[in-house]
C-alpha cells in the first residue's frame, strides 16, 4: 500500500501504468485546498494478467478537489478490478471520476466506485461516470457504483452503462471500404477519446492511442 | 456491371425479397420505386453486404464476380457505393479521419499507394466544392448532429470522395430542400460517366426530373413487378401504385 498526504495546497498528478500483481494500491488523503489527479491506463499486455487497483481517497481539508480519468483494455484471460473510494469528509470539496473499458476474448474487468459524502460535508460536487463496451461474447464487465451521501446541500451524479461496438456503424463504415478490425479501432479511439484529452498533453495522448491500436491489433 | 439473378432474402426468418432480377450496364442509371415496405432498402442492404439479412436464393455477379461472397469492405472497394436512407452517426470518429480510411483501403486494393496528407486534404476541398459541402461540417464527426439535409449531401460527397462503378442511392432526396436537391443531383450527374452506373431509389418524380434514368422499375412485395422508360415514372406519378394493379 502507497500511503500519501497531499498537503495544503499542493497539486499531485499521478499516473499509474502497472496494475498487475495488485501493485496499484493507494491509500490518499488530501488536505485543504489541494489537487489530485489521477490517470490510470490499464493497458498492459500480459495475457492471464490478474490485478486488483485500489484508489483510496480522502478529502480532509475544505476545498480539495480529486480528478479519476482511467481507462482499460482487457483481453485474453487478464481480470483486472479497479475500485475507487473517495471520501468527502469536509464541505466544499469536488470531485470528478470518469473510467472507461474495453473488454475482449474471456477477459473479466470489475468497477467498483464508493463515492461517500459526510454528514457535514456540504456543498460537495461529486460526479462518477462509467462506461463499458464489450467486445466478444464471453467478455465480462461487473459495474457497481456505490453512492453514500449523508449531507443534503450537494451536487452528486452518477452513471454505469456497459454495451456493445455499435453494429450500425461498423457496416457504415465497411460499406465505405474499411476493415472491421479498422473500424472497430477508430470507434474504440472515439470511445476513449474524452479521457485521453484529459491529460491535455496531445504528444502523451499520441503515444496512448497507438498503445491502444497495438493492444486491439 | 451488375447481374442480379432470382434473387431471395430474408431479415428475422421473414422473406422480404422474393425473386429479383435485374441487369445494370455500364452507363446506366436506373430508378427504382416502390411503396413504403416493399423491399427497396432491404435490396440495397443485401447488395452491400449487411449481415443482417440472410440470401436465401440467388446470385449476383457484380463486374464479372460473385459479389454475394465477398465482404462487404470487398464490395466497396470493388466501387459499390450505397448512399444510405438513414446514415450512421459516429461520435468521435472525424470526418478526415473516416475518409481518410476508406480512400486509403481502396487505393491498396487497387495497388495504389496511400495519399499523403497534402493529397488527401486536396482531395476533400475539390470534392466538397462538387456538392458544396460546407467546410464546418468536414470537419465534424462523422454525420453527429447533421440535419437530415446535410447528411444526404454527406453521403453525395462521400461518393465523389471514392468514385465508385455503381453507386445506390436510398432515397437521397428525401430531407433535401430545393436547392440542396438540385446540387446533390448535379453532383451525381457530374460524376456519373460512361464507366460507371447509377441506381436511384426514390418516391418523387422530382429527383428524375433532375437524374434521368434509362430504366424505371416498379418493386412491389419483394419483386419487380414492372420496368419501362423514364415515363413510367411520370405514369406512376399519375396513377400511384394502386393505378398499376399490382401493390396495395
Ligand atoms: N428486422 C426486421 N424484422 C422483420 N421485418 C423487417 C425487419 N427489417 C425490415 N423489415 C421489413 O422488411 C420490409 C421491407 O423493408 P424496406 O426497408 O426494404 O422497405 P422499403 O421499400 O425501403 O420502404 P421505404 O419506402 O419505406 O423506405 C418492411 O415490411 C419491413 O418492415
Ligand atoms: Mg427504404
Amino acid at each position: 500500500m502507497n500511503d500519501v498526504i497531499i498537503h495544503k495546497g499542493e497539486k499531485k498528478h499521478l499516473i499509474i501504468t502497472h496494475v498487475a500483481d495488485d501493485s496499484a494500491q493507494w491509500r490518499i488523503r488530501q488536505e485543504a485546498d489541494s489537487v489530485l489527479t489521477v490517470h490510470l491506463f490499464c493497458l498492459e499486455a500480459d495475457a492471464g494478467t490478474t490485478g486488483d487497483v485500489l484508489l483510496d481517497i480522502e478529502q480532509i481539508g475544505g476545498h480539495a478537489e480529486t480528478y479519476i480519468y482511467g481507462l482499460g483494455i482487457l483481453t485474453g484471460k487478464q481480470r483486472i478490478g479497479v475500485r475507487t473510494h473517495v471520501k468527502h469528509s469536509v464541505p466544499d470539496g469536488k470531485s470528478n471520476q470518469l473510467l472507461k473499458f474495453a473488454v475482449r476474448d474471456e477477459a473479466q474487468g470489475a468497477f467498483i466506485g464508493e463515492l461517500i459524502v459526510a454528514p457535514h460535508a456540504q456543498h460537495t460536487e461529486a460526479m462518477q461516470t462509467n462506461r463499458n463496451v464489450l467486445l466478444s461474447p464471453t467478455a465480462t464487465m461487473h459495474t457497481q457504483p456505490q453512492l453514500e451521501i449523508y449531507a443534503d446541500d450537494v451536487k452528486c451524479s452518477h452513471g454505469a452503462t456497459t454495451g456493445q461496438i455499435d453494429e450500425s456503424a461498423l457496416f457504415y463504415m465497411q460499406q465505405r471500404g474499411i476493415a472491421p478490425e479498422e473500424a472497430r479501432r477508430l470507434l474504440l479511439a472515439a470511445f476513449f477519446h474524452d479521457v485521453l484529452t484529459t491529460l491535455n498533453e496531445p504528444e502523451v495522448e499520441d503515444r496512448l492511442q497507438r498503445k491502444i491500436a497495438d493492444r486491439l491489433g | 456491371m451488375l447481374e442480379i439473378r432470382n434473387l431471395h432474402a430474408t431479415i428475422a426468418g421473414k422473406e422480404i425479397l422474393k425473386g429479383i432480377n435485374l441487369h445494370i450496364g455500364a452507363g446506366e442509371t436506373h430508378a427504382i420505386m416502390g411503396p413504403n415496405g416493399a423491399g427497396k432498402s432491404t435490396l440495397s442492404a443485401v447488395l452491400a453486404g449487411n449481415p443482417a439479412y440472410t440470401v436465401t436464393e440467388g446470385e449476383v455477379i457484380f463486374r464479372g464476380k460473385n459479389l454475394l461472397r465477398m465482404a462487404p469492405e470487398v464490395r466497396a472497394r470493388e466501387g459499390l457505393f450505397l448512399s444510405f436512407q438513414y446514415p450512421v452517426e459516429i461520435p468521435g470518429v472525424s470526418m478526415t479521419n473516416f475518409m481518410r480510411a476508406a480512400v486509403n483501403a481502396k487505393r491498396e486494393h487497387e495497388g495504389k499507394p496511400a495519399l499523403n496528407a497534402g493529397e488527401f486534404l486536396k482531395l476533400m476541398r475539390a470534392k466538397r466544392a462538387l456538392v458544396e459541402l460546407d467546410n464546418k461540417l468536414a470537419g465534424r464527426s462523422v454525420n453527429e448532429g447533421f440535419s437530415g439535409g446535410e447528411k444526404k449531401r454527406n453521403e453525395i460527397f462521400q461518393m465523389a470522395m471514392l468514385e465508385p462503378c455503381l453507386s445506390i442511392l436510398d432515397e437521397t432526396d428525401s430531407g433535401l430542400d430545393i436547392d440542396a436537391l438540385r446540387i446533390v443531383a448535379e453532383g451525381v450527374n457530374k460524376l456519373h460517366n460512361e464507366t460507371n452506373a447509377t441506381i436511384v431509389i426514390t418516391h418523387y418524380q422530382r429527383l428524375l426530373d433532375y437524374i434521368v434514368p434509362d430504366y424505371v422499375h416498379i418493386l412491389a412485395d419483394g419483386q419487380i413487378v414492372r420496368t419501362g422508360g423514364k415515363e413510367l415514372a411520370l405514369e406512376l406519378e399519375q396513377t400511384g401504385y394502386a393505378g398499376l394493379g399490382k401493390s396495395e
